[in-house]
């Protein structure tokens, strides 16, 4: 079974999805954001957001993205290789202004999308705002 | 020949600043671009340098209309770091003040949208009844903004005279019935300056994933209150007003409706209060922290407010803080629905979403 296919249709339906801190996280490690974007539009779940960890020691990040499905609060845990990962505006129209938050905050960037100008400021000057350490 | 006209970061129509720079034809808005930031403070870098009592002091002045909400959602997801559950008695003071935060805001935003209708005698009316509510809130926790609440595990103070305050709730339905609630959901002056504009169809919405009323005025019929239970919301009988139409008219009457059913939910909570402790009693008041990441989530007046907190065993403060406002969702549907509008019209469809950049900017 796909991964894709292994994501609840229903909310009585978790196989592979542990609760741990009010969320119900999928445990597979080799997702792909935007199969998971895919799988959630199918079954009708609703962008809630995606959060930011700084790890510790090498600056690198990971993203967890949350969905809503009838009241479950699912989670999907994505670390970044090279502070990238693929946009999913495209395919999620309310991830717009969370990635551009997160691309202007940490910069991250968010493949295949264009940034309109910065959501929080002016200028052309990204990951000074949250990012632990500044690289200018 | 298209031109631009911004709105904002400072205008009579906008409670706090921000920008919509409107690309117009004539007098009708065929497009919008919206600017946020100006009331940027950096709160969740600021979260990571505080202490678990300093946070929650700190988060509370993220909003100071739904300042009980923000220590809610941030306590109910430190509880799940720290595995203490709150008493009976504290989860119901949690529903009351949570529903007096709701009538507050509403009644606010009502008192705004009749300003920007040109209906100022109801922008008085509708201050004149806050006021009243915060002389509730005010009678609960000493204070009329920050109420300083809640706790981890539980609540600061206790409604002592469950019975005399409902008596004050009492009253102010039978004023609010008496003024706002038939002028928002019946009068012709209210409804037709509000029918059909800032239309955003259900299926927008969805798309959008925008929350709260702006979504129950579209026709979708989510609250955190039913679909995911949290503090004594269980125990509680209120419906959840949807109205398909999704214009400036719906959001009008969804949230006259909901004042109501707030009125009938701070009825049964203030009835129904269990006895017993407002905190963990003794040492239970003591606690550590586990290492890991807990998520909370609370029906804001404006919507959903999410809470993610990570945290690691025996240290002093939280390593991240994210939150996620209602505001911050449903802000970009602003550009959806001025689309198409009169440029006079624009002033009360933006305010018709209810935003809060201090939330979405934190």
């Amino acid at each position: 079974m796909s991964t894709v296919e292994s994501i609840p249709t229903a909310p009585a339906k978790t196989e592979g999805f542990s609760e741990k801190g009010g969320v119900f996280w999928y445990s597979d490690s080799g997702l792909n954001v935007r199969d998971v974007a895919r799988s959630m539009n199918a079954v009708g779940a609703r962008f809630i957001t995606a959060t930011t960890y700084e790890l510790p020691g090498n600056g690198a990040f990971r993203l967890e993205y949350h969905w809503d499905l009838m009241g479950r609060l699912l989670g999907f845990n994505f670390p970044l290789a090279e502070n990238t990962i693929e946009s999913i505006y495209d395919l999620c129209e309310a991830a717009d202004w969370i990635e551009r938050e997160i691309h202007e905050e940490y910069r991250i960037d968010f493949t295949g999308r264009e940034y309109e100008p910065l959501l929080l400021r002016e200028g052309n000057v990204c990951g000074v705002n949250l990012q632990k350490e500044v690289v200018q | 020949m298209s031109y631009e006209i911004p709105m904002g970061p400072y205008h009579p129509g906008l409670e706090e600043p921000y920008k919509l720079n409107m690309i117009c034809e004539g007098e009708t808005v065929k497009d919008a671009r919206l600017h946020i930031g100006f009331n940027f403070r950096g709160i969740e870098h600021l979260a990571e340098t505080r202490n678990y009592i300093q946070v929650i002091a700190l988060m509370e002045r993220v909003c100071g209309i739904c300042s009980f909400i923000h220590t809610l959602t941030l306590c109910q997801a430190i509880e799940k770091l720290t595995g203490l559950n709150p008493p009976p008695r504290a989860q119901y003071i949690r529903v009351v003040l949570g529903e007096l935060e709701r009538l507050h805001s509403h009644v606010l935003w009502a008192g705004i949208a009749a300003k920007l209708m040109g209906f100022k005698t109801m922008f008085m009316t509708c201050f004149e009844i806050r006021e009243k509510v915060m002389d509730v809130l005010q009678a609960i926790s000493g204070n009329r903004v920050n109420y300083a609440m809640n706790r981890i595990g539980g609540v600061n103070r206790d409604i002592e005279d469950p019975q005399s305050i409902l008596g004050m709730v009492e009253a102010l339905e039978k004023e609010m019935t008496r003024t706002i609630i038939p002028i928002f959901t019946t009068s012709k002056t209210a409804t037709s300056r509000c029918a059909d504009i800032g239309v955003l169809t259900t299926e927008k919405a969805r798309s959008l994933g925008v929350v709260g009323p702006v979504a129950r005025a579209s026709g979708v019929g989510q609250d955190l209150r039913k679909d995911a239970p949290y503090a004594a919301y269980a125990e509680m009988d209120f419906t959840v007003p949807v109205v398909p139409d999704g214009d400036v008219r719906a959001r009008l009457l969804v949230r006259a409706l909901e004042i109501m059913e707030s009125c009938k939910i701070l009825r049964q909570a203030l009835t129904t209060m269990p006895a017993g402790e407002i905190a963990p009693p003794g040492d239970g008041s003591k606690f550590s922290f586990i290492t890991g990441t807990a998520t909370a989530r609370v029906e804001a007046p404006r919507g959903e407010v999410m809470y993610s907190v990570s945290w690691k065993e025996n240290a002093r403060t939280p390593s991240r803080v994210h939150v996620r406002t209602p505001t911050y969702v449903n802000m970009p549907s602003v550009r959806f629905m001025v689309q198409g509008a009169r440029l006079a019209d624009t002033p009360l469809i933006q305010a018709s979403v209810d935003p809060c950049y201090s939330c979405t900017d934190r």
